[in-house]
């Protein structure tokens, strides 16, 4: 479920990119303040990007701090935090200890719920001042579970529970003028990830006759598929992007453009260029064997002449010889 | 209200960064938070009440231009209440259609039998709001392929469409991902996914 909320950073300028990594920074520390070290390894990019995105609205105020970082330990790193900050570090610790264990039951994967376990106490102290966030996420997952059990069809119904999900964690503060707004973002964003991860998986679904919400479509051509998942996922983050226009955001806008305009598109480009890539080398390993088949063809062809040619010859020898006995 | 432009004090031509930066002046000087001490801090809870509808409403009439669905909630249509010879299910669907009750002429029109293309329309309709997307597409179709000359069902298609010309166009100068990379370099791109992964 994350990793498709990046930024282009070929794209961005020196001092955004700063920026953003120093949010990310910050999201890091604050974790690992909040949750230990443990906590550090929830870290992600689409957290980033909410913080970045309430940073922008609500134009808070950031502390900035350097340190040394374990894994970048050449030089040191500069933190931001904010309240968005604590905020965003809450919902990651809700939004992955779910995901684990959602994996312990789909897959039976005992790390998962080993994760899960040791993050049992502090979900139940976050989900508690978070009662809203925590029950959105708690139905989301009884709700996608009936859902998938039941082969849901409309792309709308099943990728929408994740959008009302991510919705409710967009809204930070409930009864905020922005609230609706960042809901709808936050909204059609579910909405693109989870149809993301449907993509992403639907070679591996329809292999193992899994239940993918594209299954139907998949069964189509190739093409066609193609076409119609590169449609469903820019519908979905077009509303997304017009939801954020709306926002009167100047602060930090331009990470909040390159993200939802070219960013989350990183992982959907990264496939079709895999996809492109094993169709050529399919081709290509084609072609050459065709090449061998035809040039066999050719050999054994060319033996049969000469064979041919050779008892000819020894025929016509043959014929002269008896000639001249006579 | 008056002319929102006028509350904002921007001319009618105003760029959207324009209107944000005059809309956060605006709000910064009347937010019930600043007026905590002020005399007149029911009037400028007015002021501010007053300036938040309009920023809404510029904002909302802008992207109607390109297609009118802010989804979810907040989409809005006009030219419901004006067909007289609706049977009184249909109407009571356009009625909530116009006051944004999507949910409620959902229901009214799960009921009705008669599927002609209007009812496909106001299905269409109903969805967008609901934030369906794609199942507003697919009603927006069927009334069109039942309608054809119908401009009111293309308008509605179109907009329903063309989200995605909106998009790339204002995405156009940050490109996508990969676009520098040769397809044939897969282990080049492959590093840098995996990059991205902890530094940026």
């Amino acid at each position: 479920m994350f990793g498709y909320i990046n930024v282009n950073r070929e794209k961005l300028n020196l001092t955004d990119r700063q920026i953003y990594q120093s949010y990310y920074c910050g999201l890091c520390q604050k974790l690992k303040e909040s949750f230990g070290r443990k906590g550090q390894m929830l870290l992600n990019y689409d957290m980033t990007f909410l913080i970045v995105l309430l940073t922008g609205l609500y134009e808070l105020e950031d502390e900035t701090e350097e340190f040394i970082c374990a894994v970048h330990p050449s030089k040191k790193q500069t933190a931001r935090f904010n309240e968005a900050t604590k905020y965003a570090a809450a919902m990651n610790l809700l939004l992955c200890t779910k995901n684990f264990e959602d994996d312990w039951h789909d897959n039976r994967s005992y790390t998962k719920k080993a994760l899960s376990q040791m993050f049992k106490k502090d979900y139940e102290r976050i989900a508690a001042h978070y009662p809203r966030q925590g029950q959105a996420i708690q139905h989301y997952l009884q709700r996608l579970e009936l859902a998938e059990k039941g082969k849901e069809r409309n792309v709308d119904a099943v990728a929408g529970l994740t959008g009302e999900m991510l919705g409710e964690i967009f809204a930070w503060k409930e009864h905020d003028i922005w609230a609706e707004e960042l809901r709808c973002m936050g909204f059609y964003m579910g909405k693109f990830i989870y149809l993301m991860d449907a993509y992403e998986d639907i070679g591996k679904d329809s292999k193992n006759n899994c239940y993918n919400v594209l299954n139907l479509m998949h069964k189509e051509t190739e093409q066609d598929f193609e076409t119609f998942s590169g449609l469903l996922l820019t519908s979905m983050m077009s509303e997304c992007a017009k939801s954020f226009e709306r926002l009167p955001i100047l602060l930090h806008a331009e990470i909040c453009r390159n993200i939802l305009y070219s960013g989350v598109w990183t992982k959907y480009e990264y496939l079709r260029l895999k996809k492109q890539t094993k169709q050529s080398k399919d081709e290509k390993k084609e072609k050459k064997e065709k090449e061998k088949r035809e040039k066999k063809e050719r050999e054994k062809k060319e033996k049969e002449k000469k064979i041919r040619e050779k008892t000819k010859e020894k025929k016509e020898t043959k014929q002269k010889g008896t000639e001249q006995k006579i | 209200m008056g002319n929102p432009y006028d509350i904002l004090g921007l001319s009618p031509g105003a760029t959207d960064e324009e209107i944000k930066k005059a809309y956060r002046a605006l709000s910064r000087k009347y937010h019930p938070d600043a007026n905590v001490n002020n005399p007149n801090k029911e009037q400028a809870e007015e002021r501010f009440k007053e300036i938040q509808q309009a920023y809404n409403q510029i904002m909302q009439e802008k992207q109607k231009g390109g297609s009118s669905f802010s989804g979810f909630g907040s989409a809005r249509y006009a030219g419901f209440g004006s067909r007289q010879q609706e049977d009184p299910q249909m109407q009571a669907a356009a009625n909530y259609l116009a006051n944004r009750c999507y949910q409620e002429a959902m229901h009214v029109l799960n009921n009705i039998a008669n599927h002609s293309a209007r009812w496909y329309y106001y299905c269409a309709v109903a969805n967008a709001g609901l934030g369906n997307n794609v199942t507003a597409l697919e009603f927006a179709e069927q009334a069109v392929r039942m309608e054809p000359s119908n401009i009111e069902y293309r308008q509605l298609m179109q907009q329903l469409h063309f989200g995605g010309t909106w998009y790339s166009s204002m995405g156009e100068s940050y490109g996508r991902p990969y676009e520098s990379f040769n397809r044939f370099c897969m282990s080049m791109v492959f590093m840098n996914m995996c990059c991205t992964c902890c530094c940026v």
